[in-house]
């Protein structure tokens, strides 16, 4: 019999349980060879492609372009002769069996909790009398409190594992009820939320969807001749695409667990300026690519950290955790949303090596070709709404991190220096901190530390 | 100014659905009349039901106090009734809650209308006052809450001097040395229990095998228990066939192959009939099922503009539940999509001594239906403050699913079942299960407490056991 291997989601990244499952690049009946794209997947951190493990046929693809599929999922099954597996082919629900030596990805485990089938979201008019949140959420394991139920449903939805931010309660002001609960579990939703639930305790920085876009954050519409309206004017409603949803997540979660403070510095880019003039030329034809003034400010950072290391710190608890490495997370635009890929030990790069790192980065990011690594593991991360003018900003810190540096646009301007009035490019820099373990003293040192090197960079090795 | 007769509600019937319902709906901005035909607001409830017999049974309970008033301490000599002033008594509270309908009535500026109130075509309800007078209304919507009437047996209708149907009870002049109660419902038992009390020898005959036969068999076994030590005698599972009157004075009942037998006076309380006919219903197409009213879970019937709740309907026949009903008719009538009541979570509640509180089903109803279930059960005797008020007998049973442990039903007998029962139907709305239940505090020393012991004697740690 042909050797048949089973192709399963594999795990992309800590914390993440799920990925949707964005185009397939073969189809069934094709021939594939080893480390060939087989598909391009979307988690929250990465967008990726997912090699073929093996040459072979592909006989089989068990999931569609844009389910959202667990972890450990079997998606695809391809054997080395391109005969059709018994059985298990036709079946999308099959349980990820722990697949072992042919599973493409080396940390798979045999996924105990593995069994949910793939589904797509639920068909929002499949109970039209009620709104249901329909994310696609990694959901933690303990139901929110802030959903009116009683006793008895809780037990109950303890028990049947089931979140109650998705339950529609028709009781007393809300309430859900035994019957609400019920209807809920029979209509299958409940079956299509648990498919897309999280499998792992590992999830850290995960809201619930009550917290971050649930039922607090709904909003009353009623529809009247097939038009919705809100406050009695029409609205188009559209699905959060994953990575909106998640980065609306994260947003919320991390204002709610940091205290943000935010300080702001002008920095006299003179010396910068004049460094990258004088090198700008050779450096492009040497490297193959611009010298912009952004690997300045990452190598400048992470020499100020050096400095004050106490910006460079995560919290476990009350414990503060020290970390050796600096691993710089950047904040690259996709339009549609935004990645942040890391630059990792940046204590141990100079400039010209900061500026090669940021330039591959960045550049796989915009081509989706960054690896489930490039996006983890960040300490600090750094974000330059000045490339489109702002002034400043006051971003939201990148949990579990405590601080973030935002980038000001540079513009020249008349400034005093020496008694006399003089055009320099200047630019606002920006540090928003966690004042639970940064006090306003520790941000404003680490700022002017900053100012300093940036403003006294002389020659330095390009 | 619209005209004077138009209105957005009228109320047919003034009982605890009818004039609850009236206010509710002048709460919520309408303009409302009600129709009586009857010469009291109040309905069944506040003239012949619920609150004057609770008056006499309160006094029975004083009566049955002052009986053991030796064994409290007290010399009081021999202690004696007046029977007249007994009945005065509860005519006062009658007459004084009656005036509080008509304030009320007068607050909410709901108009009033003296005479049998019929529908009368789309948006009329004719109003045929005792000089035969009909006025006729305009209205938006009409709600149904004409209640209920004695059911007669047909071969002994009562004659108000020996054979008494539960009206005629409440004014009589003594209290007659033996009475056969015919129906052992909540009628004939509480009747039975008051008269017991007052020293009659009652024999309650029930058709079923069991008196009250909507409640739980245990708590209705104590009762009986209890019952039987006060004196009353039963005859269960059988039928009558014959009540003769003896010229006013008496009358004989002959149970089925039995031989007549006398009684000094004979209580007809077989139960009651809905008052659905020569109300209009058929004039405005109003569907009925034999006799009651059909509605949806809002109380609206086949016809748009009319409602109806209360005794006309097949749910529970009881006071409380016609006003939950009213309520909920006329807050959907204002379009406020009231939650739909919960039968389950409906208590109800008989006055005898002991009482007889239960919500939920029965263990014989979930025996029936097949459904798992335990049981947790706690008597009175062993609580302080039971002893201290002389209220040791009976018990509080909770049923319970075994699972979540969810309340199924709770069958209470006791001197405070009707008081306690509340606790739990608070439960029931909220859907408390029974670990809840025994751990809330309850203040001690209270008979309230035995409630939360029946909860931990539901999950097997009962701490005075």
């Amino acid at each position: 019999m042909a050797n048949q291997i089973d192709i399963l989601m594999p795990l992309m990244g800590e914390g993440i349980n799920e990925a949707t499952l964005v185009k397939w690049l073969k189809k069934p009946g094709e021939k594939v060879s080893k480390s060939e794209p087989l598909l391009e997947v979307s988690t929250d951190k990465v967008d990726t492609e997912i090699p073929a493990p093996a040459d072979g046929v592909l006989v089989a693809t068990l999931a569609k372009e844009g389910d959202v599929v667990q972890i450990n999922t079997v998606i695809a099954q391809i054997t080395s002769d391109g005969s059709v597996p018994q059985a298990k082919a036709a079946q999308p629900a099959a349980p990820a069996k722990p697949a072992g030596a042919a599973s493409p990805a080396a940390q798979v485990k045999p996924a105990a909790a593995a069994s949910s089938p793939v589904k797509t979201n639920p068909a929002p008019a499949a109970r039209p009398a009620v709104s249901l949140p329909q994310a696609n959420l990694t959901l933690p394991a303990a139901p929110a409190s802030s959903v009116r139920s009683s006793p008895l449903v809780r037990k109950m939805a303890r028990d049947l594992n089931i979140n109650l931010g998705y339950v529609p309660g028709s009781g007393l002001n809300g309430r859900i009820t035994k019957q609400d609960l019920e209807g809920y579990v029979s209509s299958g939703l409940a079956e299509q939320h648990a498919a897309q639930a999280s499998q792992g305790a590992n999830v850290v920085y995960v809201a619930t969807p009550q917290d971050a876009l649930g039922k607090s954050a709904r909003v009353q519409t009623q529809v009247i001749d097939g038009v919705e309206m809100m406050e009695g004017n029409p609205v188009r409603r559209e699905k959060m695409t994953k990575m909106r949803r998640l980065i609306a997540e994260h947003m919320v979660e991390s204002v709610r667990v940091s205290p943000h403070v935010t300080t702001v510095f002008e920095v006299d880019l003179h010396n910068v300026f004049e460094i990258r003039e004088k090198h700008r030329a050779e450096f492009e034809k040497r490297e193959g690519f611009k010298l912009t003034y952004t690997p300045f400010f990452i190598h400048a950072a992470v020499q100020a950290i050096k400095q004050h290391p106490i910006i460079n710190v995560s919290l476990d608890g009350d414990d503060i955790l020290w970390k050796e490495d600096i691993n710089v997370g950047c904040a690259v635009a996709l339009g549609n949303g935004l990645i942040v890929p890391v630059i990792k030990k940046a204590q141990d790069l100079s400039l010209a090596g900061t500026a090669r790192r940021l330039n591959d980065l960045v550049t796989r990011a915009r081509s989706k070709k960054l690896l489930p690594e490039d996006v983890q593991g960040g300490s600090f991360s750094i974000t330059n709404p000045g490339g489109f003018g702002s002034l400043t900003s006051n971003p939201i810190i990148n949990q579990p991190q405590v601080a973030i540096l935002g980038i000001g646009a540079v513009v020249k301007r008349p400034v005093v220096v020496d008694d006399a009035i003089a055009v320099r490019p200047m630019m606002l820099v920006s540090l928003t901190f966690d004042h639970r373990v940064v006090d306003g003293e520790g941000g404003a040192m680490y700022l002017a530390t900053l100012k300093k090197i940036l403003e006294n960079y002389s020659e330095i090795p390009l | 100014m619209a005209a004077a007769n138009a209105f957005d509600l009228v109320v047919i019937g003034s009982g605890p659905g009818g004039y609850v319902g009236a206010i509710r709906a002048a709460q919520l901005g309408m303009k409302v009349a009600i129709v009586e035909k009857a010469p009291h607001l109040g309905g069944t409830c506040l003239n012949w039901g619920c609150i004057p017999t609770k008056a006499l049974l309160e006094s029975a309970k004083t009566w049955d106090k002052l009986k053991h008033i030796e064994e409290l301490g007290f010399k009081a000599g021999s202690p004696a009734y007046d029977w007249a002033r007994i009945m005065g008594r509860k005519e006062g509270i009658v007459d004084s809650q009656r005036k509080g309908l008509r304030f009320l009535m007068k607050k909410n500026k709901i108009e009033v209308f003296e005479g049998h109130g019929r529908l009368a075509g789309p948006g009329k309800v004719g109003v045929t006052g005792a000089d035969g007078k009909v006025t006729t209304v305009e209205t938006k919507k009409v709600l149904l809450a004409t209640g209920s009437r004695i059911r007669q047996l047909p071969f002994a209708k009562s004659n108000g001097k020996s054979i008494l149907s539960s009206d005629d009870v409440l004014s009589i002049t003594e209290v007659p040395k033996s009475m056969a109660v015919i129906g052992g419902g909540v009628v004939g038992i509480e009747f039975a229990s008051l008269f017991a009390r007052f020293g009659t020898q009652v024999t309650v005959i029930e058709v079923a095998t069991q008196i009250l036969p909507f409640e739980d068999e245990e708590t209705v076994g104590e009762l009986v228990k209890n019952l039987k030590k006060q004196g009353v005698t039963f005859e269960v599972g059988t039928k009558v066939t014959a009540i003769t009157d003896n010229g006013g004075k008496s009358a004989s009942v002959t149970l089925e192959g039995g031989k007549p037998r006398e009684f000094e006076r004979v209580l007809v309380s077989i139960g009651r009939e809905p008052v659905t006919n020569d109300i209009g219903l058929e004039l405005a197409g109003v569907k009925t099922d034999r006799g009651y009213v059909t509605t949806d879970s809002h109380y609206k019937t086949n016809v748009d503009w009319i409602y109806a709740i209360g005794d006309i309907l097949t749910t529970p026949a009881l006071a409380h539940t016609a006003s939950a009903e009213a309520i909920h008719a006329v807050e959907a009538i204002a379009g406020k999509n009231p939650n739909v009541i919960n039968y389950q979570a409906n208590p109800s509640a008989i006055y005898c001594y002991p009482e007889i509180a239960s919500i939920g089903m029965t263990e014989q109803t979930l025996k029936q239906k097949k459904i798992d279930y335990k049981s947790g059960k706690f008597p009175f005797s062993p609580m302080a403050k039971a002893k201290i008020e002389n209220a040791t007998e009976g018990f509080i049973k909770i049923l319970f699913e075994p699972k979540y442990r969810e309340i199924l039903g709770v069958h209470i007998v006791g001197a405070k079942a009707t008081e306690l029962i509340a606790e739990f139907a608070l439960g029931k709305v909220l859907e408390t299960t029974v670990d809840e239940i025994g751990q809330t505090i309850h203040p001690h020393p209270t008979i309230s407490e035995t409630v939360m012991e029946a909860a931990h004697a539901a999950l097997g740690h009962a701490i005075h056991m």
